[in-house]
């Protein structure tokens, strides 16, 4: 087992120096830079932008100042954000928390109204409730998830029952800690909503197509054979078959998820992850581009080791080696 | 009053707005202690008929718009939820042909074999009697196996696990469908023998199903063999044995595997079992029949006896 574990750490370095010498590099090649939008800035003088430069070795070759990033990247310091005019690391870790919190509630959210619904449409194959399921889930899939961001926000500034975006209000600072609580929750509820919504009909119906295909199994068969009440034998039998495959998807929406909820967090100004690499990404802050591609890539493969460990637990035919 | 009585057993299956016949008009019985074999190719109805003693085959897409199935003297057709709970490994148990597949992969054998006592035998629910019918399955070291996950067995260890999860409910009857066919050859001889012991040791009456009439001899006291859908010739299993009738059997005789060349037999009645829904008119067999004559495909013959306690569906079966 811990063996196992070394194992998949290891696997995930050369990969990560991998993908981050890729970005590197890609930044490096894309036309234009930060230091060129300081340059119209007439308050910042030329020797202050000639220092920075330096300190980041932005005039040498591409390998000098990739090998200066790396070396700093294996002493835990991922770089300057130049933006924001922090350490990218720093940044980076405020960020994770909302996107860890968003992804978080919503896949709790998504899984657990979905489960049930597929286990429900899968039991009552053909009847009124697997075709009202069917059709909440075809809608479900068939509006963007773009769109559905967009409606909430539009529903957010009619009503005033939520706020328009972000996480936190601008007199967040001056609250009570209560109030600071309700707050954050409160922001967080139509985000959340929204992920979960677009992830809903997928989940749904593949546990429902699962449970069907496991319905036939003939150990179902040998279950009901041996007198055991149906629902026994759906619910302990079935079930626990039929979620298998199921855990290797949970693993990774769970690792998609981590990795920032791009649409929704740009859309809905939550200060996540995913909206983090694309401001950086357009602002050409490039020590954090690499810095949130990197850790975008080291979350999707823990989100993938951890569907693998939750199906090695879950079906006893896998062996984790 | 006999252990099973099947009467006039006819099965549809729904397909659309078309009803496809499965099984026509089976009737059989059985005495206590009674082994009888079904008999016949792939696709006869066999397994239907047999899933169909504890009402197995779900409905819809089955129907069954006639017949009854009395069991201990009552009609499983009839039975509510409850009633059919009770018999299904309270009176009939079941193994399958597939043991790797009939073992639910994410339970341990030990426990799915306990599940079975503790639906039927409540008191008797522990290790012991697990480790018990391990033991009278044959098992070595039953101790140690009953913590195994069924992919942890070979196939012939997981159908011995089958059918002492079988035995766990004491049926009076148990009803094993083609429990050889997805072994190696070495392991059918043993599972065969197994069975053989346990109808001697317990005294429980045994319905075999297979399409291998090689393997019937020493165990069968009857046998019955189906063709799409219907028995064409049942008999006593060493009369039948020594002088089928039916040109089927015959046929079915003819191709009996020897041990390991199971390819063999695939080809020796040319032609197929016709599928549900598509049945020749007249004799059901008369397109395959080396006998046919010009009014078999008229004519439907009826399943007469033609010797004491030997049935047989075919006007020509004297002259052979
Ligand atoms: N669930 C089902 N739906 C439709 N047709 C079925 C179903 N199960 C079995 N059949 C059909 O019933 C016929 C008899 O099947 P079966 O009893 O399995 O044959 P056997 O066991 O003799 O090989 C076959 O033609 C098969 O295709
Ligand atoms: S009735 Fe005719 S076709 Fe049918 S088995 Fe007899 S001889 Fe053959
Ligand atoms: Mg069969």
């Amino acid at each position: 087992m811990w063996q196992y574990i070394a194992k998949r750490i290891l696997h995930l370095i050369p990969l990560l120096f991998g993908v981050s010498l890729l970005t590197y590099m890609l930044m490096w090649m894309t036309p234009g830079s930060f230091y060129d939008n300081l340059k119209q800035n007439p308050q910042i003088s030329p020797e202050k932008i000639k220092e920075l430069e330096a300190k980041r070795h932005i005039n040498e070759p591409f390998y000098v100042a990739y090998s200066y990033w790396l070396l700093n990247a294996v002493k835990g310091d991922l770089g300057y954000s130049l933006a924001y005019k922090m350490d990218a690391s720093k940044l980076i870790s405020t960020r994770l928390l909302n996107t860890f919190l968003l992804s978080f509630f919503a896949t709790v959210l998504a899984w657990a109204i979905a489960i049930p619904m597929g286990i429900v449409a899968a039991v009552h194959k053909d009847s009124i409730a697997d075709r009202a399921l069917s059709s909440v889930a075809f809608m479900g899939l068939s509006i963007p998830e773009v769109l559905l961001a967009l409606l909430a926000l539009m529903l957010a500034a009619s009503t005033g029952w939520f706020p328009v975006g972000g996480s936190q209000s601008p007199m967040y600072d001056l609250m009570e800690p209560g109030e600071k609580f309700w707050n954050r929750v409160h922001h967080l509820i139509l985000p959340t909503l929204v992920l979960a919504a677009s992830s809903l009909a997928g989940i749904m119906r593949y546990m429902r197509s699962n449970l069907l295909d496991t319905l036939r199994a003939e150990f179902v068969t040998t279950a009901r054979a041996k007198g055991m009440a149906e629902g026994w034998v759906i619910y302990k039998h079935a079930l626990r078959n039929a979620i298998n495959p199921l855990l290797t998807i949970f693993g990774y929406s769970l690792a998609g998820l981590l990795s920032g909820a791009f649409i929704v967090e740009n859309v809905m100004a939550w200060p996540g992850l995913g909206r983090l690499t694309i401001e950086a990404i357009t602002s050409k802050d490039y020590e954090l581009v690499v810095a949130t591609v990197v850790m975008a890539t080291a979350l999707l493969v823990i989100g993938n080791f951890i569907a693998d460990l939750l199906l090695a637990w879950s079906d006893p035919r896998i062996r984790l080696k | 009053m006999p252990l099973l009585e099947i009467k006039n057993l006819k099965l549809d299956f729904k397909q659309g707005d078309k009803m496809l016949r499965a099984v026509d008009g089976v009737s059989f019985s059985m005495e206590a202690g009674e082994t009888v074999c079904l008999v016949g190719e792939s696709g006869c109805g066999k397994s239907v008929t047999a899933l169909s003693i504890a009402r197995l085959v779900p409905t819809p897409p089955a129907i069954y718009p006639e017949g009854e199935i009395l069991l201990n003297g009552s009609d499983v057709l009839k039975m509510g939820k409850k009633e059919l709970r009770s018999i299904r490994g309270g009176i009939v148990s079941y193994i399958f042909q597939d043991p790797s597949a009939s073992l639910n992969p994410v339970f341990r054998v030990g426990n799915q074999i306990k599940e079975s006592l503790k639906l039927h035998r409540p008191q008797a629910a522990t290790d012991d009697e697990v480790i018990r019918l391990l033991k009278l399955v044959g098992i070595p070291a039953p101790e140690s196996r009953i913590r195994d996950y069924p992919h942890q067995m070979s196939g012939g260890m997981q159908q011995r696990v089958m059918i002492a999860m079988a035995l766990a409910s004491e049926p009076k009857l148990l009803v094993a469908d083609e429990p050889t066919t997805a072994l190696d050859v070495t392991i059918q001889a043993q599972i065969m023998e197994l069975l053989l012991d346990l109808k001697k040791r317990l005294g429980m009456s045994i319905l075999l199903i297979t399409h291998n009439l090689g393997i019937v001899g020493d165990i069968a006291d009857r046998l019955a063999v189906m063709y799409a859908g219907q028995i064409v010739e049942m008999a006593p299993a060493n009369q039948m044995l020594k002088r089928p009738l039916h040109p089927y059997t015959r046929s079915l005789m003819g191709s009996v595997p020897k041990l390991g060349h199971e390819l063999e037999r695939l080809n020796a009645i040319p032609g197929n079992v016709p599928s549900i829904g598509f049945m020749p008119t007249g004799c059901r067999f008369h397109p395959r029949c080396p006998m046919a004559k010009s009014d078999c495909s008229q004519k439907v013959p009826e399943l007469v006896q033609v010797e004491p306690g030997h049935w047989v569906r075919c006007p020509y079966w004297s002259e052979s």
